[in-house]
């Protein structure tokens, strides 16, 4: 009797699995033939990469934390770029379990999204940041931070502001990678230098910056020219990114980041 | 009476009739990314974050699409593909930046749904190739959602 019950229970299992798995896949395909129909990367949220990090060893995320206000801008590529940093700030207190910077960040969200227009998308994610961060249930306000970034950036599609989008992701990927290179730069690793490896997320971000000739501000210019100083130093194939080329980045990253949240 | 309730009859199947085309003729994108989170939905409880960006749009029966995404060592992702289309089939995969197929067995296609794993062994570049394998419809909308842990 046992043998045909595991007889049975082995067929049901099987069909089950026959039942949801498709034809094979190849096992090897032609990415160049692929080019015409390939669509948009999706930027990585910070803590995507935090994450990676944090399974390479224990971090230090309180001394990453940042809650200076900042200045008020008025030009809106400027609020969008800080806009991106101060969502990327809100993983980084989200790492640290810092909840009193994690409201603060909630109320500077909700400002930076009122002057550029799209205020009223996001004035329900900044209070349930806020009282997500007061019952520190720190999921929520991964999940919250996340729901930001995209209602905001929704909100400018809709009124065909995608380059004010696209500078919310680039602001968040800066500051993501200032600390990414921080971190890796205190406890050097081949692991840790490997995740700066983004050349496809480079190259996106100089294709959309040369997009906008509008944007005729200092800081952008800024960041295209860091952004050709980068490139070299991320962009290297199957070799490893030495511990001299973290260092390099981190100091580019930091000194844009600097500049994106100071007046000029 | 009679008349009332022949009126009323009318009007309602006309109702119903115009609830029917409203339905078919604005399934949207919309409709696909709800089915591609229903996928997702079992994978959240094991600590998947499922993000809100997601991609989307219509294909035609056999017909593919490329997605690129930067994937990060260290970290799990599963990528989810739905239609709001019933009969459809369709299939996702994961190929590294040299073209090698790069997904865990586990991964699997079950008629409107599918989806793919995968732990990377290096950051970088990957495609996610999403296909229409098979559908009633002449265009089916199409949506593809990731989780990370």
């Amino acid at each position: 009797m046992m043998p045909f019950i595991k007889h049975l229970a082995l067929a049901v299992v099987c069909g089950l699995t026959s039942s949801v798995q498709g034809a094979q896949a190849p096992q090897h395909i032609n990415i160049n033939q692929l080019s015409t129909t390939v669509e948009d990367v999706v930027v990585p949220l910070p803590n995507e990469i935090f994450g990676a990090l944090n399974k390479l060893g224990a971090v230090n995320w309180k001394e990453h934390v940042r809650s200076d206000k900042g200045p008020n801008f008025t030009e809106r590529p400027r609020i969008a770029l800080l806009l991106g940093t101060v969502i990327a700030d809100g993983f980084i207190a989200v790492q640290a379990e810092d909840a009193p910077t994690v409201k603060d960040i909630g109320q500077r969200v909700l400002a930076l999204a009122k002057g550029i227009g799209v205020g009223n998308s996001i004035t329900p994610h900044a209070k349930a940041i806020i009282e997500a961060a007061d019952k520190r249930n720190w999921e929520n306000v991964r999940l919250e931070l996340d729901r930001t970034q995209s209602s905001v950036q929704q909100a400018m599609n809709e009124v065909h502001d995608e380059k004010l989008s696209q500078l919310v992701s680039l602001g968040g990927w800066l500051r993501g990678t200032e600390v990414l290179t921080s971190v890796v730069k205190q406890h050097f690793s081949a692991d840790g230098a490997e995740l700066l490896h983004q050349p496809d997320l480079l190259a996106y971000f100089q294709t959309r910056l040369k997009a906008m000739p509008e944007f005729n501000l200092p800081i952008i210019h800024q960041i295209q020219d860091a952004l050709i100083e980068v490139k070299p130093l991320i962009d290297v194939g199957n070799a490893r990114i030495p511990a001299e080329s973290v260092k390099k980045v981190n100091e580019i990253t930091t000194r844009l980041g600097s500049g994106i949240v100071t007046r000029d | 009476m009679n008349r009332l309730a022949k009126l009323l009859l009318r009007t309602t199947s006309v109702l119903a009739a115009f609830v029917v085309m409203e339905r078919t003729s604005f399934a949207s994108v919309d409709d696909a990314q709800s089915f591609a989170l229903q996928a997702a939905e079992p994978y959240v409880k094991q600590g998947f974050q499922v993000r809100e960006d997601y991609w989307g749009g219509d294909l035609g029966s056999g017909e593919k699409k490329a997605v690129r995404q930067q994937l990060f060592k260290g970290n799990e992702y599963w990528f989810w593909l739905g239609t709001e289309v019933d009969r459809a089939k369709v299939s996702v995969h994961v190929y590294d930046s040299d073209g090698k197929l790069a997904e865990e067995s586990d991964s699997w296609e079950k008629g409107h749904f599918a989806a793919a794993h995968i732990v990377p062994k290096t950051t970088g570049s990957y495609f996610i190739i999403v296909s229409v394998e098979e559908s009633p419809e002449d265009r089916t909308h199409w949506a593809l959602v990731y989780g990370f842990r």
